[in-house]
């Protein structure tokens, strides 16, 4: 069931925030709250409850007034839940238990925000209306003295407050992710592994190698032969930026994985000046079998593999016709 | 001429800058295409032993004329932790970093001088030649 989902994804939300029982006592004291905020929200409980669905409605007419909140209101799903989410929110923030089951319902709005890309700016405006609303209607009540109503109001502001910490927290840690996962892809597309032909594999490397990249790149073209069964690796070093004893190292650990895994490698793009200065510096290249641009590697490849390169002239009996 | 450029080491694309400038003014000062791929090859080698192991640090290039021999003289410096014993790291194979350890010995083999002061905390510097012939 989706419930089931989303309680699921709230919990595991919950602990990669490290919102656990201690960090959910150390928001309310960030906050100001004590004991004595509770007969004082208590004695808001009716009014806040009985007039529930106006705050809600207050808080999405503000949305739906701002572009910027689009996302939100214009699926008709996420809508529905956010205000049905919205309205169990104020009915939970009057109720005086504030503990991880509260957090774990405001997460869940909170997922739910994120998801439909709200910003916390726009958020807090919408959450502002919410509030100046339950602050007037609190103010208007004839039975009370004015200074127990702002009394009553500032203890359920400091639940507010409480919820906006989360609510922002859940917005920046999800976008936090989105970077972190748009990385991870930018990675993967940087170096990405080629399949030429059956068994045989192109992996051109661009750029600046450092450690943390040849590990990627080794690890991706090791996953790259198992998954093809390849037999040749051309490494097409053309688009690197520097080559030095620490990248040659780098170069010289994934082409002995690569061979440990049963595959032949080939390096191409190594001019013969920057060959020879390596040389002259005293790097060992002889193990590897370097050709120097990627059309000879290719060449080379498909010999290994017994393929036969021909030119068009020279092609052993008449071309197949028709294709 | 005292033309000299000097470039600021801290992560690996100053070891890109480095170089480049490095071939330029080899070129200007009329090294061969090899010589000033081994030129840039021996700056890679000291900046990018900055970035690995003092984290920051500076690059100084210049044109040496001196009574008619021309040449370029390479400064690298940074106040990272020293090198407790240089004749150690000054050896083939020798690596920290389970490299292959043929950065400083290296350099030195591809220049014509090259110095390299160095004690624990005090940093290290390193200066190295080459002359045109
Ligand atoms: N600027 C520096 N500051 C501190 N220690 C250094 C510095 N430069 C080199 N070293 C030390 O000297 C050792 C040898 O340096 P060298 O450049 O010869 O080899 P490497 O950097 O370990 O490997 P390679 O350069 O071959 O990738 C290093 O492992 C490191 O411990
Ligand atoms: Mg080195």
């Amino acid at each position: 069931m989706a419930d089931g989902i989303q309680q699921a994804a709230s919990k595991a939300l919950l602990r990669e925030m490290g919102l656990d029982e201690a960090n959910i006592e150390r928001r309310k004291k960030i906050v100001g709250f004590e004991a004595s905020d509770l007969p004082r929200i208590a004695a808001i409980r009716d009014l806040v409850t009985q007039h529930a669905d106006d705050y809600v409605t207050t808080f999405f007419n503000h949305l739906s007034g701002l572009d910027d909140a689009r996302p939100l209101i214009a699926s008709r799903a996420i809508a529905e839940r956010a205000r049905q989410l919205k309205r169990e929110h104020l009915v939970a923030m009057v109720q005086g238990e504030y503990g991880m089951k509260y957090v774990e319902q405001r997460i869940e709005l909170g997922i739910l925000y994120a998801k439909a890309g709200l910003d916390a700016r726009v958020f807090l405006g919408a959450f502002h209306q919410l509030l100046k609303h339950i602050g007037s209607a609190v103010m208007k009540q004839l039975d009370r003295k004015p200074v127990d109503g702002f009394e009553s109001f500032m203890s359920l502001k400091k639940i507010a407050f409480f919820d906006i910490g989360l609510i922002v927290d859940i917005l920046v840690f999800e976008r936090e992710r989105t970077i972190r996962q748009q990385q991870e892809s930018i990675r993967e597309l940087s170096t990405p592994v080629l399949q030429i032909r059956e068994r045989l594999l192109l992996l051109p490397i661009i750029g600046v190698i450092d450690t943390q990249r040849a590990r990627l790149i080794t690890e991706s073209l090791l996953r790259s032969i198992r998954a093809n069964r390849a037999k040749v690796v051309v490494m097409d070093i053309t688009g690197v930026a520097t080559i030095d004893s620490k990248v040659s190292n780098h170069l010289l650990q994934t082409v002995t994985a690569a061979r440990l895994m049963g595959a032949h490698v080939i390096v191409t793009g190594l001019s013969a000046e920057v060959a020879q200065s390596l040389v002259a510096l005293g790097i060992e290249l002889s193990k590897l079998n370097t050709v120097g641009d990627l059309q000879g590697g290719l060449e080379d490849a498909e010999r290994i593999l017994g393929y036969r390169v021909l030119t068009a002239e020279a092609g052993a009996g008449p071309a197949p016709e028709g294709t | 001429m005292s033309a000299e450029v000097s470039v600021s080491i801290e992560r690996d694309a100053d070891i890109v800058t480095a170089r480049h400038e490095g071939r330029q003014l080899a070129a200007a000062a009329g090294f061969s295409s090899a010589d000033q791929t081994i030129i840039a090859l021996a700056i890679s080698e000291i900046t990018r032993n900055i970035v690995s192991y003092a984290q920051c640090g500076k690059l100084t290039l210049s044109r040496m004329d001196e009574g008619g021999r021309r040449g370029i003289l390479i400064v690298a410096q940074d106040d990272g932790p020293g090198i407790p014993d240089i004749d150690l790291a000054m050896r083939d194979g020798y690596s920290t970093a389970g490299s292959l350890g043929v950065g400083l010995p290296g350099a030195r083999r591809v220049m014509d001088e090259f110095e390299l002061v160095s004690a624990p905390g005090k940093g290290t510097t390193v200066t190295m030649k080459k002359w045109l012939r």
